[in-house]
């Protein structure tokens, strides 16, 4: 705490919902480091989307019950920092494109519009903001139509860029592609990878695992509302407790364990490239694969 | 997040759902051919989740929309709605749906404020008549037989409302009943 | 079908008027002609609004909203050209019926007041982008959270209608009864909405977060991506409506007097 690089903050995080049995984040500690990429991992009822509803301010705004801990953006406390301020801190993009649409503003660009109009933005910055994120999502030829006319992939962009236009400095994305075909998927990653460059802090949550581990520096792997591990992909997936948790794992490292191949530093592959990096280099040493067989 | 106000912003959301309940309602009982309209489910439905105002407010912005997109006739009738909205608002605050016998009460006077309600706007903009056939064939034989016009306009209103109202407050006790509690929760009023 | 809305594209005078100008038209023509019960006063109106109808290319499509309540129309005039309490006079005989002429006469006034409602409503709701109207209002006052909620509810229904052929195609294939007995249709009745609710409720939630998360419950001045202006037309207009209005008002009143 206090450290400049240090971006979020939680401390001894526990949170149950009204009407629920159990809590469903228990004594989570967790720092993230400002411009840092962190993906969270877990089964389903893990706490996953809890938690970004405690970071996004839903918790205890929208959803009320009993929040203990601290949880700290920039220093300053979360649950209680004014609204207006949050927002400007904090972007949430959720599950299904459809829903995230406000349902109110009847062309693309007055969508982006409203949670500028939200906040009072005066008109000259509001259309350059609007102009600058449609471009930036490839969203700005399609400005005249109708939100609920796109692609469930345009639609999360659209989602994603209504959130980005606010200049949040933090963007959580709760399974942003789960809804989506393939392609929509990749448009969805494509958008995070741009988002990077930029240097914001980004959470995501998502199941893809293979696609997942490139974009992100560190996982979070949360199990019934306990923080298990908080590691670079590497050392999460290579644990052999991981498949006890039920969340799976990238389909080159289930591979990798399966053959015994594990990298120079004695963890397994997470990713494509790292694989076939690592194949190449034991051709190449001129040992026969068949050796690591059994 | 809404200060000093009950219409959270869950509830605001709610209510154009409630609407397309309502309109949803009336598209499935036509489709299966029930001889019925069963177009307030969503209005009882947002009534008994968050009280008899959201009731009414749904209930009014739904002849509203219908007005401005379908029928301009419907507007006056948003009067009715919002009877509906806010006795079913009332009824279920009472726990006037806790058992069978009691939501066919709750039905019937759901029914009698309905009818209420419309007669005199049945009287005021259709000399009486409620457009429905069967309704309109007793008004005019009631007409014929030389019956005050409030009461024909009455009984024309009242065969039409019994059979719908009484349903449709048990349908929507039935989905009530069966949503999540924390769903149900969500769309409560901040009392 | 993406909104609820009859508004047909154009680029007419009457199109170009602030809609809460049209709003205001409708309102003060409906209520004078239920404060006259003259089937002049209301026949003036008629011809007027569907001036306005004609001068803003919206005719045709006025046809098919009075289309919508001919049969009740109709069945007005035989009803109370049959049945009314006041009918002495006959007029004439059709079939062995006698219509009177007082209740003929009451039915044309029934008809002109809701032929005017309708054409005067019209002529609003085909010339104005309805997200337009709710943004009108709000910038004249209304609250922007009852403004959401009827701007949304013109889009969400039809998203909702967009989903139920979906649902109702699941439950077919698992061999849902639609044609039997009454009793098999109610049960499909149940089955049918009770999903559909469900997932609206669990949508509706969704779409609360997202727009929080947007600022939708900041306090403070909003501004607005499109301003609708005021122009000069719309300021006479308005006046000359309040003058109306008022001389309406007046003049009934020394009506009841005299």
């Amino acid at each position: 705490m206090g450290d400049v690089s240090t971006k979020i903050s939680i401390e001894h995080l526990t949170y149950k919902y009204p009407f629920a049995k159990n809590v469903s984040l228990e004594d989570i500690t967790l720092s993230i480091d400002a411009g840092q990429s962190i993906g969270i991992i877990g089964r389903n009822g893990a706490g996953k989307s809890t938690l970004c509803y405690v970071l996004s301010g839903l918790i205890p705004r929208f959803f009320h019950g009993k929040i203990t801990g601290k949880v700290t953006i920039d220093g300053e406390d979360v649950p209680t920092m004014p609204v207006e301020k949050l927002i400007r801190k904090v972007g949430l993009v959720l599950q299904n494109p459809f829903s995230q649409i406000s349902g109110a503003k009847m062309t693309v660009y007055e969508e982006v519009a409203f949670g500028l109009e939200n906040l009072g933005i005066e008109k000259d910055e509001m259309h350059e903001r609007i102009d600058t994120v449609l471009r930036q999502f490839d969203l700005y030829k399609k400005k005249d139509e109708n939100p609920f006319e796109l692609s469930g992939g345009q639609l999360q962009r659209l989602a994603i860029a209504s959130v980005l236009v606010l200049k949040p400095e933090i963007l959580i994305l709760d399974e942003p592609t789960s809804q989506l075909d393939p392609r929509g998927t990749t448009e969805v990653f494509e958008t995070i990878s741009q988002l990077k460059t930029l240097g914001i802090t980004i959470l995501i949550v998502e199941h893809k695992f293979e696609k997942l581990v490139e974009y992100v520096d560190k996982i979070a792997l949360l199990h019934e509302g306990k923080l298990l591990g908080y590691d670079t992909a590497e050392h999460i997936f290579s644990t052999s407790e991981i498949e006890t948790y039920g969340v799976g794992q990238p389909i080159y490292t289930a591979l990798c364990k399966r053959m015994g191949l594990k990298k120079a530093n004695g963890y397994y592959p997470v990713s494509f490239g790292e694989t076939v990096a690592l194949l190449n280099g034991l051709k190449g040493s001129g040992m026969d694969r068949r050796t690591y067989n059994g | 997040m809404a200060k000093n106000s009950k219409l959270t912003t869950a509830i605001l959301v709610l209510i154009p759902v409630a609407v397309g309940i309502n309109y949803a309602g009336k598209l499935f009982a036509s489709a299966l051919k029930l001889p019925l309209w069963l177009d307030s489910i969503g209005t009882m439905l947002s009534a008994v989740l968050a009280g008899p105002i959201v009731g009414a407010i749904s209930g009014a912005i739904n002849n509203i929309i219908y007005g401005l997109t379908t029928d301009p006739v419907s507007f006056v009738y948003a009067l009715t709605s919002i009877g509906i909205g806010v006795s079913v608002g009332f009824l279920a605050k009472g726990k006037m749906f806790n058992n069978a016998f009691r939501t066919l009460l709750s039905g019937l006077i759901v029914a009698l404020v309905a009818t209420v309600i419309s007669v005199p706007i049945n009287v005021v903009f259709w000399g009486g008549q409620t457009g429905n056939v069967w309704g309109d064939a007793l008004f005019a034989f009631l007409q014929s037989k030389n019956v005050g016009i409030w009461v024909s306009s009455f009984f024309d209103e009242i065969v039409v409302d019994l059979v719908d109202k009484v349903l449709c407050v048990f349908i929507t006790f039935g989905i009530f009943k069966a949503l999540p509690k924390t769903l149900v929760y969500t769309f409560k009023g901040e009392e | 079908m993406k909104v609820l809305s009859l508004y047909v594209e154009n680029d007419t005078f009457i199109h170009k008027l602030e809609p809460i100008t049209k709003l205001l038209y409708a309102l003060i023509s409906i209520v004078i002609t239920f404060l006259f019960p003259s089937i002049m006063v209301g026949a003036v109106f008629v011809a007027f609004s569907l001036l306005l109808a004609i001068s803003a290319k919206v005719f045709k499509r006025m046809l098919l909203l009075l289309n919508v309540v001919l049969i009740v129309l109709l069945s007005m005039v035989i009803i109370q050209g049959l049945f009314y309490r006041q009918n002495v006079t006959p007029a004439f005989k059709l079939w062995g019926l006698t219509f009177y002429k007082e209740g003929l006469l009451y039915s044309l006034l029934l008809i002109v007041r809701v032929v005017n409602m309708i054409i005067s409503f019209g002529v609003l709701i085909l010339t104005t982008r309805p997200s337009d109207l709710v943004d009108n209002l709000v910038q004249k006052g209304l609250s922007p959270r009852f403004g959401y909620v009827l701007a949304s509810v013109l889009q969400i229904i039809p998203q909702m209608l967009s989903t139920t052929s979906t649902i109702t195609d699941a439950q077919r294939s698992r061999g849902l009864e639609t044609e039997g007995n009454l009793f098999q249709r109610f049960s499909a009745f149940f089955a049918l909405l009770g999903p559909l609710v469900l997932n609206s409720l669990v949508e509706a939630r969704e779409r609360a977060m997202a727009i929080e998360i947007r600022g939708f419950s900041v306090e403070g001045k909003r501004t607005f991506v499109r301003q609708i202006p005021e122009t000069k037309a719309d300021r006479w207009i308005k006046i000359s409506l309040y003058v109306a209005f008022i001389v309406a008002v007046v003049w009934r009143i020394i009506l009841w007097v005299m």
